[in-house]
């Protein structure tokens, strides 16, 4: 998008109501006549803008779409989100988000997509990405925590989901351990990190760590995969009503900002607590399963220190589980 | 004892809290040991002729190292390549994926050797520098410690 038009958007964004052309105009520097180009760019785009001759004009409603001015302009957040990138098809945005990290991505920086090609889920799934329905995003940190640390990192990601459900739809969100978004049961967000770090037992630092985001935001029935490992939903569905998507990932990108700024002055305290809260699993029987191991059954006894699920066993024992899916009985 | 006794008895052992166990009688000594840098178990059998039992084979103290999938190795000597945080060792990338590294293979810097998961961030651990896989020190999907060795190169 041309800058003044970005300009424009602002102006549009600022004074709900007309904006005359004279005013834009005499702000941007520009001829009325270029005024008149830019906003007929915008319609091209896909904005529906309104013009009243003798009061100006009028943005009546903006496209569905993931564009950097359009997220940017509702940001308030300090790092995550300070520079944007949007897609229009990737093969998955953690991979487009790792490569760009690897070519020394600033921390903050988003990967959004359109669509995925080949969005990834846990050990070599597929998470289904259709084309402008839902939110694909990756998002670049660069922590200076150690790499066993890391880990925590997944459960800021799954609050911040959690919380720009609940703002923006008020539905009420569960998370199922360690980082799935469950509405009413139905998996509605699937979160995957990775990490890059330096392991030589002398430097060892994190390079950076990618948190892979994908919400299912307008996604109909008809959309989804028939070959589901786990029942799953969209906002649209659980809500009845179309979810902005650049609203909704500025939420997003809202809130992982302030939890990421508190977890590195207070570290995991605060995070873990709220977690525990959204957990769908207090007090619970659960059976987790591992490929290539046993499942196992037990009582959920939250989380530990580094994000470990505690199971307890009928003899009192607990045990520390580190992954697998977990199913609530 | 044989593999499937050893493997029940592991699998009791590890299900608690108990960090070292230790069996010993005329016939066999059975050791296993479990704490936060090792896992190991340890099987020392007598010759076989010394079984009272027919079914108990000698076998059992070859095969036993099998059923003790951390066993350690000191004989192997190389650099290790240890795991940077508490996880899950996966060899390859899917379950029905080819392996990442094969014992015997030469690997070069920055190539991807195993993940390792842990609340769902995945660690690819790369080779640092251009080796030689000598071993692989754990099984896949196995548990792994902050420290652990996963493998087992001789640089090259």
């Amino acid at each position: 998008m041309h800058q003044k038009a970005a300009v424009i958007l602002r102006f549009f964004r600022q004074q709900s109501g007309f904006v005359s052309g004279e005013q834009l105009s005499r702000e941007l520097g520009i001829s009325r006549t270029a005024v008149w180009k830019h906003i007929s760019a915008l319609r091209g785009a896909g904005y529906r803008v309104e013009a009243v001759p003798s009061r100006g004009y009028r943005l009546l409603s903006s496209p569905d779409t993931l564009a950097a001015e359009e997220i940017s302009v509702q940001l308030n957040s300090g790092l995550i989100g300070t520079r944007l990138v949007n897609l229009a098809t990737t093969t998955s945005t953690n991979f487009e988000a790792f490569r760009l990290a690897e070519e020394g991505a600033g921390e903050g920086t988003v990967v959004t997509a359109e669509e995925q090609s080949k969005g990834k889920g846990r050990l070599g799934r597929i998470w289904s990405s259709p084309p402008g329905a839902n939110l694909y995003c990756s998002v670049i940190l660069r922590p200076r925590i150690k790499p066993f640390e890391a880990p925590q990192l997944t459960f800021l990601s799954a609050v911040a989901t959690a919380r720009a459900i609940e703002q923006t739809t008020g539905l009420k969100p569960e998370i199922k351990w360690p980082n799935d978004v469950l509405i009413d049961g139905k998996k509605v967000a699937g979160l995957l990190n990775e990490m890059s770090a330096e392991t030589d037992g002398i430097n060892d630092g994190i390079n950076f760590v990618i948190l892979g985001i994908g919400v299912n935001l307008n996604m109909t029935a008809d959309q989804f995969p028939g070959d589901l490992r786990h029942p799953a939903t969209s906002l649209l569905i659980e809500g009845g009503a179309k979810i902005s998507r650049a609203r909704f990932t500025a939420f997003l990108l809202n809130e992982l900002d302030r939890l990421y700024a508190g977890f590195l002055d207070h570290g995991f305290v605060q995070v873990r607590r709220e977690w525990q809260e959204r957990c769908n699993a207090n007090g619970r029987e659960v059976v987790v399963s591992n490929h290539g191991r046993d499942d196992i059954r037990g009582l959920f006894a939250g989380i530990d220190g580094d994000g470990a699920l505690l199971l307890r066993h009928p003899d009192g024992t607990i045990e520390r589980i580190l992954s697998g899916d977990v199913r609530v009985l | 004892m044989d593999i499937k006794d050893l493997k029940v008895l592991i699998k009791m052992v590890t299900e608690t809290d108990i960090t070292e166990f230790e069996m010993d009688n005329s016939d066999e000594k059975v050791v296993i040991r479990r704490g936060p840098k090792t896992e190991y178990v340890a099987v020392a059998a007598p010759a076989p002729q010394a079984y009272a039992a027919p079914q108990q084979q000698a076998p059992s103290a070859v095969a036993a190292p099998a059923a003790a999938p951390a066993a350690e190795a000191p004989a192997e000597t190389g650099e290790t390549v240890n795991s940077p945080i508490v996880g899950t060792f996966y060899r390859a990338p899917a379950p029905d994926a080819a392996p990442y590294a094969e014992v015997g293979q030469v690997v070069e810097k920055g190539q991807v050797l195993c993940i390792v998961e842990a609340m769902k961030l995945m660690n690819e651990i790369e080779a640092e520098y251009r080796c030689k896989i000598v071993k692989i020190c754990k099984e896949n999907a196995q548990p792994v410690e902050f420290g652990d060795a996963l493998f087992i190169v001789e640089k090259l």
